[in-house]
């Protein structure tokens, strides 16, 4: 078994790997992060977490016709 | 900072941080479905926020 240039390491990798894996590693942290921020953004679209001074606004809970016009007011 | 994977176990730390996301996707899941507003699956129901705000009785006369 090959002695890394440095010395052995604790974990048993040669700094190749190391890096390999780090770029690895780095990549998929960078997609999941992405992932997250789309879900709560679509998650704050459907209902914001975080309450004004008055409360949450839930006015266009109570019928249909508040539901409607509040969609079309989140797409629009 | 790839230097950081000489000393941590890359296999462990895999498992270590899959298991914490997914024990705390569950519990984040199970925290917003128990709530009334953010309970995707009944909906709110009419009144139980108005209702989960408003005082306690008060019990003392």
């Amino acid at each position: 078994m090959a002695v890394p240039p440095g010395g052995p390491t604790i974990t048993g990798l040669t700094e190749a790997e190391a890096k390999e894996f780090h770029g690895i590693f780095v990549t998929s942290f960078i997609v999941f992060v992405v992932v997250a921020i789309i879900a709560h953004f679509l998650a704050w679209q459907w209902r914001p977490w975080l309450p004004g001074p008055g409360g949450y606004a839930t006015s266009w809970l109570n019928d249909a016709g508040g539901l409607i016009s509040h969609t079309i007011s989140q797409l629009v | 900072m790839w230097r950081i994977w000489l000393l941590f176990d890359p296999r462990r730390v895999l498992v270590a941080l899959s298991i914490f996301l997914f024990v705390l996707a569950l519990l984040i899941h199970f925290i917003l479905l128990s709530t009334d507003r953010f309970n995707w699956l009944e909906g709110p129901h009419h009144g139980a926020t108005a209702a989960q705000m408003a005082p306690l009785p008060s019990s003392a006369k």
